[in-house]
């Protein structure tokens, strides 16, 4: 409210017409300003002079202003809120519920959002096992913020508006509705109720239309076996937690083995409690994750899984079908009995796409009464159909289509046959892709449809029989773009929303007695299941004759993978995923075969390591019976099956992609008939390829105080001493642990808060998601292939990964050459088909730190809560703290990561830097960083609590890291709230620190990893 | 008289010299001019001293990136270098203040030089630390100084800011004592000095030395205080240094034998590279009267008492790191994984050049010989650069954890910035050899008739 209120002067002005009043209102200045005066004095002004040096005064000084007036700083834009939305508190984030459903990654999530950016991905625990985000998920915020994104619809290549673009596809599909011509929704799986509701409108309002699924990492060979054993097309839901042993031949079930999502239950058997954990056996040909946390792992050929597959199913029947002998029949005769003794707590899983292979699987697990086998409420998240797409292209290659609409899939690339696909797609007389970016099919279509990423969109989802769960836009749509459901709904020339579609739905079909708005706030509801499936008996032994007589051994057999970090390519454009190291190989920013060291001898294929350390190989060139792949590089792979390579599938993209993201070979080319199992004729090429790999030792080179693990019976039958002993010193002439031994005097650090992380090695499967989080919450840098070759990964958090060797103290012991340089050159070298190991390594906040004592500038320091904290600006970058931190952790900024076009990634454009967290610094070149255990993260929840007037609650207290884990592995708290869980971990006897004989006194600790390794 | 040396030792001037000889050879290199050779010379160690200034403002204007390290080795070349030339800077003030304690008169021949070389190795050495810095804009914080920062203060327990200490210490302390012997001499050169502008810059140089007894009482003084004061330098400063490297906890820096040992090394190297130069300059600058084999020999002693420090020290490290029975232990620098881990060529460079080669010096014939003395020096620096490559790069890139081992390329900046140190470092000495007096004539001067060949010959003659 502007006042009224009126100032006076004098009194003169309360007068109504005073000319006085008057004659001052006309004046500027109350006073003469005696210009007059100054400038008649002739004399005197002529009389006075500027000398020169005056002159050269005035003058330097104006050109000085005037010059100073003329740069201009950079202009950054900062708007505030003029009218400021109900729900924005700037610096206090917003979380919303949604769903990631993108065809290859399912999972229910709560998004960050800060003053209307989503910035980071956060598993929603109210949605159990479907709430955990893997790597691909929590790094699909980045998606959101890419700069290869189309900023509107296409038409022929040229941006066009939605309205022409509408005009003229209406008019197309009435035309082809006319001649009745045959219209083709092909649609990754959407796992949609209302989706799929629209398409089938859709397909009713134009007659003639055919709606395909297809899915490039394809489950259709268990889909149809489920299929015909049980009358529902979806897959069977495995609870993992009931299992006692666990039976996998290739299936890849911590991976992307029937769409994944099964780490957190697996894990829940893999701690030993009350002398009892899980076992598992692992039969398969490349060293997957799974088989990486096997218990027992037997590399065979694929077709030799076949055969163990039959062998088992004989073995545990007492059938008699016809197969092979493999390496692996000992071990199988073995799991045979375990499983007979494990009865229904048993389980076998199978990962050959063959639909025989899969009844027998099921067969197997019908025979077992498996409580970990539930079919009652199966998964909907692959409804993939090999062969109607197969038949698709027949049909369009026929000129028997008229029009496709392609939705979430990208067949352009991923098809084996893709040159006949795109010949017969620009052939058709209506192509509409549906895409993000001008991907391979969006460039092959005539029209694309440009829709928004999936955090800019409604929708819903149902993974699960009776788990529904709602999507949500947490951003207003950044470009042009328009949802799918959106296109059909105005195509078919309904006048409702998407929004309203799927609201409508929901309160008709789905939410019975529950509400809209609880839904839309818990992202998850729990449906009724309505399905009740039996078991239709089936004889299997056709089934075993079939998959017998499909089966070819060959010499050389291509087993095509995912990697945890690019699955099928989706998100190749994202340079998070790119950047993270595989937890096998921990290689980045490229795919190569895996092959294995006998086998690459025998072809003369070699890796070695440069004078920088960095990894090269050899290259070869595949042919899988037409389609050669050139130039592929080799990596040797320790637990690779002798006459078995692997190859991972969704590298090789190029359309729609920036340059530096442009990595790898499209493995998808091989993929013949969609078998991920090809028979592979291999010839060496020239030249060297030049790895991007983090970890160049893979041996722990019998330092095995580092990653301690002990089996199941000596955890129960032997003393701690024997398999998790604490290192001693001597003090005041009496052994203490090294924990004990001290040069100063201890502070007091009981008092308030003091944060540990605990770690636990026997349920990190090595996913990597922590590591994505991390990158995420912290504004990592990503530093490109060049920079990672040379280990100058900037990952806070990176998994480290162990084979065992040949070699160990022990044996070195008994051979008498202990210490020497043999030994030492063998135990660098991994066994043949080693057991793995995982390890989370971050910064591990010592309450004696090495960094801190010698940083000359004291930069780095310990806090009251136990970080170690890094203070940027105080740092010059001497790097010694680097040097005398025992884990090497802490990583320089070599460069200017951020708005520099030699690093041309996230933080070099402006929309990719819309996904940083104001929260955390940008670092600059030349300084150090390493993790805050998430400084910012415990101090807001501290100063939540404050303000609430209350203690801290044990869970709110969270790291990225401990938050992201899907297996709960990683526990973050307050070790002085002795109620708290870490607090409990740390009187764990599994719990250890890592090099404590250096006496840094970390607060973070490991719980060592124990296997199973019982024969009987 | 107090001068009375027995006719039994060999004379440390050669010829038949009187004092105004001594002037004239002294002054000959700053009065005459340049040869051909000197001006090919200093065009090289120029033209390499502009690749460093070059090499350096790209590493400060691009980062330190362009350099070879990564995130698990984070040192290499540069402190390799700062080392490498802080040891090099100690034969110097050995020579001048140790010397003179104890009372070696052979050190007046070589102790101006090798005093210069000193400094000049010590300002390439402090360009090291410096310029490793991520950010060298930075890089007062290091300095103790009140700021407007908050409460910020350095970091006593660093050592690297002891560094910082001692290094400035050691350069002051040796500069101040350099410049005092150069007094006498600067007024020397006045005083033959025909043309106007040198006797005046001359005369500026020697503060307005007199030549009266007082001065010269006064410089007695002086530097017999100064030679107090820099004496603990010479054992404070590497100590300091093998500290950055003690105090740590890496497998193979953490070893309580370093700082004797850095400090033999030092000295070790620091003798080979005097030997480099005045093997050179006696020749070049026609001072073989002055600079004998004698004083070659004595250096090479001091090497096989210091070299052999350094090779017991080796053999400590080896059987400790064997003895230990810890494998961290075992794998790193000068133990067995060094000897046969893919750092065995640094490894075996540095046990052939350090122990190997300066064995020879035990023979006399070895030790007299000029040629050998010069190539055996060069060896020796070369080795003792891989003394310091190996303790840095050998045990970062074979750290606590397998995960984390690596190895180290050099690229061409850093080879480029080491390369412009000796340029700087040769650019500076042959402007010195050019305008200072490279022999402390006056010291010189005052042995004449004890040591001076000719009045030792006629001593003998008179039965004296």
């Amino acid at each position: 409210m502007a006042s009224n209120k009126k100032y006076w002067r004098n009194v003169e002005e309360l007068k109504a017409d005073s000319s006085l009043v008057e004659r001052l209102s006309q004046k500027e200045f109350l006073e003469e300003i005696p210009t007059d005066t100054f400038l008649g004095d002739k004399d005197n002004l002529s009389s006075s002079s500027t000398t020169r040096r005056d002159f050269l005064k005035y003058v330097g000084f104006t050109t000085a202003v005037a010059s100073l007036a003329a740069c201009q700083g950079p202009v950054l834009k900062s708007i505030p809120y003029v009218v400021k939305p109900d729900n924005i508190i700037p610096g206090v984030a917003n979380f919303y519920a949604s769903t990631m459903a993108d065809g290859t990654d399912f999972a229910h999530i709560l998004v960050k959002v800060r003053e209307g950016r989503p910035i980071k991905i956060e598993p929603n625990k109210m949605a159990g096992n479907w709430g955990s985000t893997s790597a691909r998920v929590q790094a699909s915020i980045l998606s959101l913020y890419d700069n290869n994104r189309l900023r509107g619809p296409l038409a022929e290549t040229k941006e066009t508006d939605w309205s022409s673009l509408d005009k003229t596809l209406i008019e197309s599909l009435n035309t082809l509705k006319a001649n009745n011509e045959k219209i083709v929704v092909l649609t990754g799986t959407t796992a949609s109720p209302t989706s799929n509701k629209i398409i089938a409108n859709f397909a009713q309002t134009f007659g003639n239309v055919q709606h395909i699924v297809y899915d490039a990492l394809s489950e259709s060979a268990a889909l149809d076996a489920f299929f015909e054993m049980y009358g529902e097309r979806a897959l069977p839901n495995y609870k993992f937690e009931n299992a006692e042993l666990i039976v996998s031949i290739g299936a890849d079930f911590l991976g992307d083995w029937q769409g994944g999502q099964y780490a957190a239950s697996y894990t829940k058997g893999r701690v030993p409690v009350n002398g009892k954990m899980s076992k598992h056996i692992q039969i398969e040909s490349n060293l997957s994750l799974t088989g990486a946390n096997a218990d027992k792992r037997i590399p065979v050929k694929p077709s030799e899984q076949v055969f163990a597959l039959i062998n088992l199913y004989n073995a545990i029947t007492g059938s008699n079908f016809a197969s092979n002998p493999t390496p692996a029949d000992a071990t199988i005769k073995i799991a045979a009995n375990q499983l007979k003794k494990a009865g229904s707590k048993g389980v076998v899983l199978c990962g050959i796409q063959n639909k025989d292979a899969q009844i027998l699987t099921n067969a197997l697990n019908e025979a077992l009464l498996s409580e970990v086998y539930d079919f009652n409420s199966p998964r909907f998240i692959k409804a993939g159909n090999d062969e109607a797409i197969k038949n698709l292209v027949a049909e369009m290659t026929a000129g028997k289509v008229g029009a496709l609409l392609i939705y979430n899939t990208n067949p352009s690339f991923t098809l084996p046959n893709a040159s006949a696909f795109n010949e017969a797609l620009k052939k058709l007389k209506l192509s509409v892709c549906f895409s993000m970016t001008d991907d391979e099919t969006a460039q092959n279509s005539k029209y694309v449809a440009t829709i928004p990423h999936y955090l800019e969109s409604w929708g819903d989802t149902q993974f699960q029989a009776g788990n529904f769960g709602l999507m949500q836009p947490t951003i207003n749509p950044l470009f042009n773009t328009r949802q799918f459901e959106e296109s059909l709904l105005i195509w078919m020339g309904k006048n409702t929303t998407f929004y309203q579609a799927l609201r409508e739905n929901w309160t008709t079909s789905i939410l019975g007695t529950g509400t809209w708005n609880q839904a839309l706030h818990d992202g998850v509801f729990k449906g009724s299941n309505s399905l009740d499936l039996t078991y239709n008996m089936m004889e299997v032994a056709s089934s075993a004759a079939a998959l017998l007589n499909q089966t070819k051994s060959a010499d050389f057999e291509l087993n095509l993978y995912t990697k945890i970090s690019m699955g099928d390519g989706k998100q190749a454009n994202n340079p998070w995923l790119q950047e993270l190291p595989d937890p096998i190989t921990r290689t980045s920013w490229d795919n190569y075969i895996t092959i294995s060291a006998t086998d690459a001898k025998k072809l003369g294929l070699e890796n070695f390591n440069v004078s920088n350390g960095a990894l090269n190989g050899s290259k070869v060139n595949l042919k899988v019976g037409d389609a050669v792949l050139e130039n592929v590089p080799v990596y040797i792979q320790p637990g690779q099956a002798n006459g078995s390579i692997g190859l991972a599938l969704g590298y090789g993209r190029t359309a729609g992609m920036q340059t530096e993201m442009m990595t790898g070979v499209n493995a998808f080319a091989l993929m013949q008939d969609l078998n991920p199992v090809q028979t592979v004729s291999i010839e060496k090429a020239a030249g060297i390829h030049e790895f991007a790999c983090v970890q160049l030792q893979h041996t722990i080179m019998g330092r095995d105080e580092i990653i301690k693990e002990t089996t199941l019976d000596d955890f129960i039958n032997k003393p701690k001493k024997e398999w998790n002993e604490t290192p001693e010193f001597s003090l005041n002439h009496e052994e203490v642990s090294a924990e004990r031994v001290d040069l100063w005097e201890k502070f007091d650090d009981t008092v308030g808060h003091h944060f540990n992380l605990s770690i636990d090695l026997a349920t990190c499967t090595g996913c990597a998601a922590c590591v994505v989080a991390c990158h995420a919450e912290n504004n990592v840098p990503v530093v490109g292939k060049h920079e990672i070759r040379v280990s100058r990964d900037m990952h806070w958090l990176r998994i480290d990964r162990y084979y065992t060797s040949d070699m160990t103290n022990e044996k070195a012991k008994e051979a008498g050459i202990f210490g020497t340089g043999e030994m030492f050159n063998t135990m660098t070298i991994p066994s043949e088909n080693p057991q793995v190991a995982f390890q989370p390594v971050m910064c591990q906040h010592c309450n004696h730190a090495p960094c801190e004592t010698v940083c000359p500038v004291a930069a780095t320091s310990h806090g009251r809560q136990g970080q170690n904290h890094m203070a940027y600006n105080r740092c010059i970058g001497t790097r010694y703290c680097a040097n005398n931190c025992p884990y090497k952790v802490r990583r320089f900024n070599w460069f200017k990561y951020a708005n520099n076009n030699e690093f041309d990634f996230n933080m070099n454009n402006d929309l990719g830097k819309m996904v940083l967290n104001p929260d955390v610094v940008v670092r600059s070149r030349g300084v150090m960083e390493k993790c805050s255990m998430c400084l910012q993260k415990t101090q807001l929840s501290i100063l939540t609590a404050k303000s609430e007037g209350r203690p801290v609650k044990d869970e709110e207290f969270q790291t990225a890291c401990s938050s992201a884990c899907p297996t709960g592995s990683m526990v973050f708290g307050d070790i002085n709230d002795k109620q708290s869980e870490v607090a409990k971990l740390t009187e764990d006897v599994r719990a250890f620190h890592l090099l404590a004989e250096v006496g840094t006194k970390p607060n973070v600790m490991y719980h060592l990893k124990v296997r199973n390794t019982e024969e009987s | 008289m107090s001068h009375y040396e027995a006719p039994i030792r060999e004379p440390l001037i050669f010829g038949d010299k009187s004092y105004h000889d001594i002037s004239v050879d002294v002054a000959a290199p700053v009065e005459g001019k340049a040869n051909k050779l000197w001006w090919i010379a200093f065009s090289i160690a120029l033209t390499a001293f502009l690749l460093g200034i070059g090499a350096i403002c790209y590493t400060i204007g691009v980062g330190i990136g362009v350099w070879g390290l990564n995130n698990r080795i984070n040192w290499a070349w540069d402190i390799t270098n700062f080392v490498w030339w802080v040891g090099i800077g100690h034969a110097g003030t050995l020579i001048s203040a140790v010397l003179l304690l104890f009372r070696q008169k052979w050190r007046m021949g070589i102790n101006r030089s090798a005093e210069a070389m000193t400094i000049f190795a010590v300002f390439q050495a402090g360009l090291f630390p410096i310029i490793h810095m991520g950010r060298v804009w930075n890089a007062f914080y290091v300095l103790p100084l009140p700021n407007a920062l908050g409460s910020l203060w350095v970091n006593f327990n660093s050592p690297l800011l002891w560094d910082v200490f001692a290094i400035s210490t050691y350069l002051s302390v040796s500069l101040v004592f350099w410049y005092t012997g150069l007094l006498p001499d600067f007024a020397m050169l006045r005083d033959r000095a025909v043309k106007p502008f040198q006797k005046k810059i001359y005369g500026l140089l020697s503060f307005g030395w007199s030549g009266r007894l007082k001065d010269w009482q006064r410089f007695e003084e002086v530097s017999l205080v100064l030679a107090g004061l820099a004496t603990p330098l010479v054992l404070s400063v590497h100590t300091i240094v093998s500290m950055d490297f003690a105090t740590s906890i890496i497998p193979g820096w953490h070893s309580t034998i370093f700082p004797p040992y850095f400090v033999a090394g030092a000295i070790f190297s620091g003798f080979a590279m005097v030997q480099t130069l005045l093997i050179i300059m006696r020749k070049v600058s026609h001072l073989e009267a002055y600079i004998t084999k004698i004083h070659i020999e004595n250096m090479n002693k001091v090497i096989i008492v210091t070299g052999g420090i350094v090779s017991v020290a080796y053999m400590t490290e080896f059987f400790v790191g064997w003895y230990s029975g810890s494998s961290y232990e075992d794998y790193t620098y000068l133990s067995v994984g060094a000897a046969t881990g893919p750092y065995w060529w640094a490894f075996w460079s540095l046990i052939t050049c350090n122990f190997i080669f300066p064995l020879t010096l035990w023979f006399k014939k070895a030790r007299t010989s000029l040629i050998w003395s010069f190539i055996l020096s060069i060896i020796i620096n070369i080795g003792m650069w891989f003394e310091r490559f190996d303790i840095i790069v050998i045990d970062l890139s074979r750290g606590h954890l397998p995960s984390s081992w690596t190895m180290f390329s050099p690229t061409f900046v850093d080879v480029s910035i080491f390369i412009g140190t000796i340029g700087f470092f040769f650019v500076l000495f042959l402007l010195y050899a050019r305008t200072f007096p490279v022999i402390a004539q006056a010291e010189l001067k005052s042995i004449l008739k004890s040591s001076g060949e000719n009045y030792k010959n006629l001593r003998k003659e008179n039965h004296e």
